[in-house]
């Protein structure tokens, strides 16, 4: 096996894991810079990347960077990082390449709880969305466990519960809409469509704080979720202690989906297609976290990129981009599954 | 002497105890095979002596101490486990698999070291994998897999082995291929080994103690000779038998009484 050390730290990795983490690492970079510099107000690279920073350059880049196009790019990066993450771990704990949280409910429950909130408390702060955003998933979370619950967890048996309690979860959605007063109802559902739009230095310091909360956690739990793959047993009688591993990574998995909600409104497919590229590119045997991660990212800033580059006329928010781009996917892999093909 | 052994264990899933109170002695450097017909409670026993499942009465110990009041990383420094069903990560290579046995030896932010891989590389070789380690695992023979598996448990570098029905879905040249490798582990690495196995003709040769249950309690332990009597073979197995001598090493043989041109 070709491993690279690196540093005191002692990460070991696959070199082709490593070089393929690096190269979407400087993928991503160029892309933040093109984010930030490209737009209808044409501003110098240099100048954009001083006023993202904070360095006064003007008046207009000033605002258009430091305010609109640094926290909007910034935003997508990190609820991108989320999404791969939360994705990564659900489907590695499954063992099911359709797991993800925007497939199997957990997304649309995070919703429902957000908009929830919003229509009880109002929209007083993003941290107190995303307390219900969180709320809402941990619920679905749990019931679909509650339904799924055979004599330990059935793989299938979860997909389809979750698919089932995301219906639950929209019903319940578009009736507290329908409770809602006309302005917050119509700002509720701008939210649900999932965007990156108009976000702010909030949006960006809640997401940065929510992913150096629990990404630590994940990082810490990596080798019992690649030693679990090999199923309990074996994962117990290699000192696994799988019981805590997996609670620890199903709830920091539940939670990364739901602050992604609560920061960008539900945006589909990115939890689950940014983990199986990630898989394909580094061709690791079992989960691949920051390179999922990475992808995730990539992806969500670029699709926000090419959404942008519409003409203004049918400019799509970012998440109706997604599902556009997802649902082949999504397609194919059940085509796959169909033909008893390795999904 | 035995390093691994229960006490009245009484074990069961979830309060249906399938084990009744048995006292089982593993003899250390020694191939013991447990052996009796399907749900004796075989390999829940075997379950409970890697601390899979707890005992819900009496005791497992593990080197004289309760093996559950042993931190679960430091029961699998000692007791290595194959388990029947164990699931290869898609794409893993032979090196991987193997190398993921070192896992109870690691900490999260201690790295791969020189004696992680000298075990990996000895894991390959007793093994005779070191010419494919660098094949896929789902695309070996089952033979070899089973091979790679064995070798994953063997780089955990546990004094103890414990295999559930390490030859099964094997063809009978691959089975006693397994064989060959656990005796071979047994006499020059003097690793204690402890498998479930169907045939009792392959626990006859090779294992040097013989536990055999029925109905969730020991019925007999002993050598193979102690324990495969036809007397034995009729209240265990419920099984007309005549117990031969094998021709090629003398161990106990058994052999049907009935079917065609039989007895019956």
């Amino acid at each position: 096996m070709r491993i690279l050390r690196i540093g005191p730290l002692g990460i070991s990795t696959h070199r082709r894991t490593f070089a393929v983490g690096l190269v979407m690492l400087v993928a991503l970079v160029a892309l933040v810079i093109f984010a930030l510099s490209n737009g209808q107000s044409s501003i110098t690279i240099l100048d954009s990347l001083k006023a993202a920073v904070g360095i006064p350059v003007g008046a207009p880049a000033d605002f258009i960077v430091g305010q609109v196009r640094a926290p909007r790019a910034l935003t997508a990066v990190l609820v991108g990082a989320m999404l791969g993450l939360s994705g990564a771990i659900l489907q590695s704990l499954t063992r099911n390449p359709l797991a993800s949280p925007d497939f199997i409910g957990i997304s649309m429950g995070a919703g429902t709880g957000a908009v929830v909130t919003l229509w009880l408390i109002g929209a007083s702060s993003l941290w107190v969305t995303a307390a219900g955003a969180a709320a809402g998933a941990l619920v679905t979370a749990g019931l679909i466990l509650l339904l799924s619950w055979r004599h330990g967890i059935v793989p299938l048996r979860l997909i389809l519960a979750g698919i089932g309690m995301g219906f639950v979860a929209n019903a319940t959605t578009q009736y507290v809409l329908t409770r809602m007063d006309m302005h917050e109802a119509g700002n509720a559902l701008g939210w649900l469509v999932g965007s990156v739009t108009g976000r702010t230095w909030t949006h960006v310091s809640v997401a940065a704080i929510c992913l150096a909360v629990l990404l630590p956690v994940v990082l810490w739990n990596a080798r019992s979720l690649r030693t679990m793959e090999m199923g309990d047993d074996a994962a117990r009688a290699l000192g696994i202690a799988v019981g805590p591993a997996r609670m620890a990574l199903a709830l920091s998995s539940v939670l990364l989906a739901a602050a992604s909600v609560a920061i960008t409104g539900p945006i589909g497919f990115i939890a689950l297609v940014a983990p199986a590229i990630a898989l394909r590119l580094t061709r690791n045997a079992g989960v691949t976290l920051i390179p999922s991660a990475l992808m995730g990212a990539l992806l969500l800033l670029a699709a926000d990129q090419v959404a942008q580059l519409m003409p203004t006329t049918i400019q799509l928010p970012v998440g109706v981009f997604t599902a556009a781009v997802g649902a082949p996917y999504l397609l194919w892999l059940v085509w796959r599954a169909s033909r008893g093909g390795p999904a | 002497m035995t390093r691994l052994q229960t006490r009245k264990a009484v074990i069961g899933y979830g309060g249906t105890p399938i084990v009744h109170g048995v006292d089982v002695e593993v003899p250390d450097g020694r191939i013991t095979a447990i052996v009796g017909p399907n749900g004796c409670g075989k390999s829940t026993l075997l379950r409970a002596l890697v601390r899979l499942l707890p005992a819900s009465e009496g005791t497992v110990l593990l080197d004289g101490e309760d093996i559950h009041r042993i931190p679960t990383r430091e029961v699998a420094r000692r007791v290595g486990l194959l388990p029947q069903s164990p699931i290869a990560p898609a794409g893993i290579t032979v090196k991987e698999l193997v190398a993921r046995g070192r896992t109870p030896h690691q900490k999260v932010l201690r790295p791969w070291s020189a004696t992680d891989e000298m075990a990996v590389t000895s894991a390959l070789h007793s093994t005779q994998l070191t010419s494919i380690q660098d094949a896929v695992v789902d695309e070996l023979s089952g033979g070899q897999r089973q091979r790679a598996w064995i070798a994953m448990t063997l780089a955990q570098d546990t004094p103890l082995m414990i295999l559930d029905e390490p030859t099964t879905y094997l063809d009978i040249a691959h089975q006693y291929d397994v064989m060959d490798l656990l005796h071979h582990l047994n006499t020059r690495q003097e690793r204690t080994i402890v498998m479930v196995v169907h045939d009792l003709h392959q626990a006859a040769r090779y294992a040097h103690h013989v536990i055999a249950m029925r109905d969730g309690v020991v019925a007999a332990a002993g050598t193979p000779r102690e324990v495969f009597t036809e007397e034995l073979i009729r209240d265990v197995f419920a099984l007309e038998a005549r117990v031969l001598e094998d021709p090629v090493t003398g161990t106990p043989m058994v052999v049907p009484a009935h079917g065609p041109g039989g007895a019956r």
